[in-house]
């Protein structure tokens, strides 16, 4: 698994249940792909440095997560086909995916992981 | 010779990211990437700050990437 952080920047005139629902999109789609969330973060109303699709201001969206690519491509086709997102942005911020909480390595690639982590151990001796 | 007495007027100048190493380069964090644009929006070059090539490079991907997202200006206001 990769890690990953998007931002998507929803209409502004569109309401909190408008709101939800752009985000439940994004973090359903990463988890039906066997994703995981590492943070939600809401950034509210901001400024944008040049106007999209006539708007001014946007209201952003930050999520952080750790996926597969074939995740990302269909939460991408679907936040595109939306109407109520005037643009977003994927980063992959790491190749392979180290969490921070233990928990998260039940949802990693079990043959992989404990692999790496053995071949550190060794080299750190 | 000759060459070498032109060189006393060069003011040793640091990249800040390496003599501050707390100090990130994220393309979220506008504020910092604020400093290292001009008032239009573009991208000092690192001849005046004294980056070094890495930082610069790291820079120009984050200003680059915060323009995608609208967090900074591909060209900036005219006025101001």
């Amino acid at each position: 698994m990769r890690r990953y952080e998007t931002i998507v920047i929803v209409r502004p005139g569109a309401g909190e249940t408008e709101f939800s629902s752009v985000s439940d999109k994004v973090t359903g789609t990463i988890e039906g792909f066997g994703g995981l969330i590492v943070r939600i973060d809401r950034w509210g109303l901001k400024k944008l440095a040049y106007p999209i699709k006539k708007e001014a201001q946007g209201d952003f969206l930050y999520v952080e997560y750790a996926g597969l690519p074939d995740g990302v491509k269909e939460m991408e086709r679907l936040i595109r086909i939306d109407d109520r997102v005037l643009k977003y942005m994927t980063v992959k911020t790491q190749e392979v995916f180290t969490p921070d909480a233990p928990k998260a390595e039940e949802l990693a690639e079990p043959e992989t992981s404990p692999a790496a982590a053995e071949e550190a151990e060794e080299a750190s001796e | 010779m000759v060459i070498k007495k032109k060189k006393i007027f060069n003011r040793r100048k640091v990249c800040r990211f390496c003599t501050d190493k707390s100090l990130m380069i994220d393309y979220k964090d506008v504020k910092t990437l604020r400093n290292f644009v001009t008032e239009r929006g573009k991208i000092i070059p690192r001849r005046i700050y004294g980056n070094c090539a890495h930082h610069q490079r790291q820079l120009t991907e984050a200003i680059k990437r915060a323009r995608q997202i609208a967090l900074l200006p591909y060209a900036g206001q005219t006025q101001q």
